[in-house]
């Protein structure tokens, strides 16, 4: 059997990735009713000390907990409506 | 009579003018005084305001401190023969950092995250990236970057995040921060949830003891390595998280002994975080597997020989902490941490050896994101390699105490 180009194998699995991200992000299961109606303040409780104690609202300005969000989205891997809940919580608790 | 009373009243009818009238001056000046001070401090204000007005761009600098003291007591025996070494020092390798962290946003698409380090290992950089959030729940990122493997290397590994004062030896040298690019998010999962995070890098270079290096700006077999994680959080409470993370690439330099060798790794991780009234519960756990291509090495006592062994590596920990949650505010601020760590490197390599620690840990929270900490650490080492090639180091018994203090700024 010929073997692919080294090239050819990064394409495709390329390809396979972000076919099968844009699958997920197009058609992933929907949050149920209950989480999607979860409060931020219940999202700041339950993800943030996945790994740390959860942080004070005072700890930053509303800007920079815009900042700070998109870190912790990429970090803890946050869905991005988990972010922004948990982020307009921690906004307005100033 | 009459006339003396008229000129009395147009006397004091005049004083009441004069006084009324420099009254009202006064009042007029005071009053612009006034006007003019509460403008300029008005036009001041807005002048404030507009400069904090959000724009497009954002920098921000954040980071962490990690300072502490370490006395440590070291048995070796070889053949027998016991030395015995204390040392008391501040900073040493794994206890000491100072790495600002600056994060650059621009508008809400893009996030520049570039965190230099200095530590006991001299000054250098632990990632460098720029993260394109493209879709709701699906971000692009290039650069140098921790690869996703295992959770600790880039979750947990800061010195205010980890419970004890001492990384679990090498679960994080199997997690290497190296050149590439990266997909990563986090999806809903109708009650659950999952993520993902896959990357593409440089790979990691063989060298001549079979030990790995990463992070070369060039790739030295124009091959890449491949690393994915894909994590489920099973409860809809996001309790758990379980991981599941492969790293593939050849190793090898072309033109050497090694062109053709190949790595794969594997690593499992665990996650679980709740309360069970009195204490949050914490519990973390991950299980490092590296396997690299059978080569010969060259011997390091005899040039013209060489020799093999199975390059096969294993990095395990698991750590549980304890806080109160309805103590007062002095247990409240309390947390006891203990952790089971188990390294072995291959057999009859140069570097091989089984190695465990037990630690035990007790944290005070001074803050959410700054603690003082006081560690034991208790370690045994077993050489594995082969006294052939001079490199037999016994069994090393290692108990140390540590106070540490760190913060995340």
């Amino acid at each position: 059997m010929k073997k692919l180009p080294f090239i050819q194998k990064i394409s495709i699995a390329l390809i396979m990735i972000f076919g099968l991200i844009g699958v997920f992000s197009l058609n992933s299961c929907a949050p149920t009713s209950a989480i999607a109606g979860k409060s931020g303040v219940q999202l700041w409780g339950e993800n943030c000390q996945r790994c740390h104690n959860t942080p004070s609202p005072m700890t930053f300005s509303p800007e920079q907990w815009e900042t700070i969000g998109l870190h912790m989205q990429s970090r803890a891997l946050l869905t991005q409506d988990e972010k922004n809940k948990i982020i307009d919580f921690l906004k307005s608790s100033r | 009579m009459k006339n003396s009373f008229l000129f009395k009243s147009l006397v004091l009818i005049f004083v009441i003018i004069i006084i009324t009238a420099s009254r009202t001056k006064l009042n007029a000046q005071t009053q612009n005084v006034t006007d003019s001070a509460l403008s300029e401090r008005v036009a001041a204000l807005e002048l404030q305001a507009n400069y904090n007005k959000p724009g497009d761009d954002h920098l921000l600098v954040v980071g962490l401190a990690t300072f502490g003291f370490v006395s440590s007591k070291t048995t070796n025996t070889i053949d027998g023969i016991s030395t015995i070494s204390k040392s008391n020092g501040f900073p040493d390798a794994d206890h000491f950092e100072f790495s600002p962290m600056f994060l650059w946003r621009h508008g809400t698409k893009f996030l520049m995250e570039f965190e230099p380090s200095f530590s006991n290992n001299g000054l250098g950089v632990n990632w460098a990236d720029i993260s394109y959030f493209a879709a709701p729940n699906l971000i692009i990122r290039a650069g140098y970057l921790v690869v996703p493997f295992g959770t600790y290397s880039k979750r947990l590994a800061a010195g205010w995040i980890n419970k004890l004062a001492t990384d679990p030896m090498g679960v994080a040298d199997m997690a290497p921060a190296d050149y590439g690019i990266e997909v990563a998010g986090g999806l809903p999962l109708g009650t659950m949830k999952m993520n993902y995070d896959f990357a593409l890098t440089n790979s990691m270079n063989l060298n001549s003891d079979g030990t790995l290096s990463s992070g070369s700006l060039g790739d030295v077999n124009n091959n890449k390595s491949f690393t994915g994680r894909l994590g489920i959080l099973p409860f809809s409470n996001s309790t758990l998280e379980l991981g599941v993370s492969g790293m593939f690439g050849k190793v090898g330099t072309p033109g050497t002994a090694f062109a053709n060798a190949k790595g794969q790794a594997y690593a499992f991780d665990l996650n679980y975080v709740n309360t069970i009234h009195p204490f949050l519960v914490n519990i973390k756990a991950q299980h490092n597997i590296q396997n690299i291509s059978d080569v010969n090495y060259i011997s390091p006592v005899d040039s013209t020989s060489t020799y093999t062994f199975t390059n096969h590596s294993t990095a395990t920990f698991i750590q549980c902490s304890l806080r109160p949650t309805t103590a007062n505010n002095f247990l409240h601020d309390i947390e006891l941490a203990g952790r089971y760590t188990e390294y072995n490197t291959p057999s009859n390599s140069t570097w091989g050896s089984d190695q465990h620690s037990y630690s035990i840990g007790l944290n005070y929270w001074l803050s959410w994101r700054s603690v003082v900490r006081l560690t034991y650490e208790s370690y045994t080492g077993n050489s594995t390699a082969p006294k052939a090639l001079d490199a037999y180091t016994g069994k090393t018994i290692k108990n140390s105490w540590y106070l540490q203090f760190a913060i995340q700024l």
